[in-house]
């Protein structure tokens, strides 16, 4: 029998060529950026990013419409109520797996980690963005503030967002192939999906709670005396529906990334779909409740106001819930994905809509977000793309990387 | 409650009582729904695969790779690897087998061997990572049966790391799953085919269906089943 060759191993570049260049050389990779994304992606940053430092130059009132009966904007309703709401397919699926056994899940654990690592990351800067003072933060080190909202959600995003980077920091060192600082961690990786659970539960119902002390503020139809729990259940929604569009969006971008690697994206999107549909199915029924707990149900249909909640709750809850019910039920996975990007787009707009829209309804004068914030949200929202997208063509987090710490990406 | 609408708080609970009852009355039903697809779908592709079952065995202590090949822990250590039943179907009676020698490295999901059949070529992917430390010498000669899971093993390796190569294969009632289903993706794409009338009686797929296929079918059908385009 004669000897069949393999491919003989490509000759080995320097560390920098290797691991930043993708193997190329620094004019074949600068060359391969030249893509009509890329070019978009550049544009929105090359103006936002000056924006942003323009914001800490020229204040609050020069670049944004806040103003004291307004005093949170779309930096907070876009970048930080809806990122932290979107990445909590970091707990769900860290849950899922880690926890309640569910090792079908296992390859979709590190890319909902990474989405809710860099979703606070990005969350954290729009922040900073909207603080009047942003260096003050470091006092919720010092103070005791027990009794406040904010200090709750302040310290659960300090912690949550160190557990993520600790759980983000395996695929990392797996990359950097050092290998004494990712095998402690992937032995606490079940003491981490623990903590991460607890911070997540205490932060995403914070949020809501935030909005709990703001009553006569906030419709009666979007406010609630259980928005905690609305917030939670809603973040579990959130965590599902956008692990299902992202696993569609990574198998159809980073195919090249699966060589190799069994995973049956339909099976794994069927499967989420189903919990999708049921906590859906839950949650529309919940906000039912807390209208008229609320006494708000005359508000139902009335006015603009009444109208458009009946849109988010009929087309953004109940739909996609029966999206995901009946694309589970028949195995149609690209119905569950429809679903998913319905649901994540009805999670955008629940957030806004209690930030923003439904918040000081009765206001004369609304907000309406300067074209600054707008460009500056459109930024960050940018930069957690390209930075996703740079890190999966570099890090095992797609697929789990080989022994060898000299594995190939 | 807020003091004004004091007096409506009856009517509110009655309302809420009745929406507690009314969604857990819907939730059984919508449970039932969303669960029971799964359940209803499962008997009826076990009756339309009743014969496809038939074609394709598989022993339980085998984990498969996607690329139709198979592996098998071995008392001594090392792992075999072979093609799977419906791999050996399809390639049919082999005129050489092209395999790798003791000592080279064989990768996961790459390619590891070549089959030539009746003129055309392809390849097989490792199903684990390691060294190769032997192959199989007797395969049995052009023509003869072959037990795809026994006497047709092709080569053994010592698995760089066991555990985390099977991490990636598919084995017991998931494999048997996954057989049938590309049992049924066979069948249907051999329906399309010119030849499609063969398997339309019912029958077993005859031994061999590449010879059966002209050259830019077959060329599709490796591509699907082996995942050489990737290896």
């Amino acid at each position: 029998m004669a000897s069949y060759a393999t491919t003989a191993p490509a000759e080995q570049g320097s560390w920098v060529q290797e691991k930043i260049f993708l193997g190329m050389s620094l004019r074949e990779y600068l060359k391969s950026l030249w893509t009509p994304f890329n070019i978009v992606a550049a544009a929105i940053l090359v103006l936002g990013l000056p924006l942003f430092v323009y914001r800490f130059y020229a204040g609050l009132g020069a670049t944004t419409n806040l103003s004291q009966t307004q005093p949170w904007g779309l930096w907070i309703g876009f970048d930080m109520m809806t990122g932290i709401a979107l990445a909590a397919g970091g707990f769900t699926i860290g849950a899922a797996v880690e926890i309640f056994g569910l090792e079908d899940y296992h390859a979709i654990e590190r890319p909902a980690i990474l989405t809710g690592f860099l979703g606070y990351v990005v969350a954290i800067v729009g922040l900073i963005a909207d603080l009047g003072k942003p260096w003050n933060m470091v006092g919720i080190f010092s103070q005791n503030g027990t009794q406040s909202v904010l200090f709750e959600v302040a310290w659960c995003v300090c912690c949550y967002t160190s557990v993520l980077a600790l759980e983000f920091a395996v695929p990392f060192f797996e990359w950097l192939g050092w290998e004494r600082f990712y095998r402690p961690l992937k032995k606490i990786l079940l003491a981490l999906t623990v903590l991460s659970v607890m911070f997540s539960t205490m932060h995403q119902s914070a949020l809501g709670s935030l909005f709990i002390i703001a009553p006569g503020k906030l419709h009666p139809l979007w406010y609630s005396q259980s928005m905690f729990l609305f917030f939670f259940v809603s973040a579990v929604i959130a965590g599902i529906s956008m692990v299902i569009v992202e696993s569609a969006i990574s198998h159809k971008v980073f195919a090249s990334q699966f060589r190799g690697h069994h995973v049956d994206a339909d099976k794994l999107t069927i499967g989420l779909g189903k919990a999708g549909a049921v906590v859906m199915f839950a949650y529309f029924f919940l906000k039912l409740q807390g209208a008229i707990d609320n006494h708000a149900v005359e508000y139902i249909g009335q006015g603009f106001y009444g109208k458009w909640w009946l849109v988010e709750m009929l087309g953004f809850v109940l739909l996609p819930s029966v999206l995901y019910a009946w694309g589970a039920r028949n195995g149609r996975a690209t119905v569950v994905r429809v679903g998913g990007v319905i649901a994540v787009t009805g999670i955008i707009l629940n957030r806004v809509n209690i930030s923003i829209v439904a918040y000081n309804w009765d206001q004369p004068n609304h907000y309406v977000p300067s074209w600054i914030e707008i460009w500056v949200s459109l930024t960050l929202v940018t930069a957690g793309v390209l930075a996703f997208r740079w890190i999966v063509n570099r890090m095992p987090v797609l697929h789990e990387l080989d022994e060898s710490p000299h594995g190939t990406h | 409650m807020s003091g004004h609408d004091f007096l409506s708080g009856y009517s509110a609970k009655i309302l809420e009582y009745a929406l507690a009852v009314g969604y857990l009355a819907l939730f059984v039903g919508f449970w039932q729904y969303v669960q029971g697809g799964g359940k209803r779908s499962r008997p009826q592709p076990r009756a339309e695969r009743a014969p496809a079952a038939g074609w394709f065995g598989l022993p339980a202590d085998v984990a498969l790779h996607p690329g139709h090949t198979w592996a098998r822990m071995l008392g001594d250590g090392t792992v075999a690897v072979g093609l799977d039943d419906l791999g050996h179907r399809l390639v049919g009676p082999v005129d050489r087998v092209v395999l790798p020698r003791p000592g080279e490295a064989v990768e996961q999901g790459a390619a590891a061997v070549r089959l030539d059949a009746a003129g055309k070529s392809v390849k097989l992917v490792s199903p684990v990572d390691g060294e190769v430390v032997a192959y199989n010498a007797a395969l049995p000669s052009q023509g003869a049966p072959v037990e795809p899971y026994g006497d047709g093993w092709l080569f053994k390796v010592r698995p760089s790391n066991w555990r985390r190569s099977r991490a990636q294969l598919i084995e017991g009632q998931a494999a048997r799953d996954w057989v049938e289903e590309q049992a049924r993706l066979l069948e249907a794409r051999l329906a399309r085919q010119p030849a499609g009338a063969l398997l339309q009686d019912g029958g077993a797929p005859i031994h061999g269906i590449a010879r059966e296929i002209d050259p830019e079918h077959w060329d599709d059908l490796a591509r699907q089943f082996f995942r050489t385009e990737e290896a």
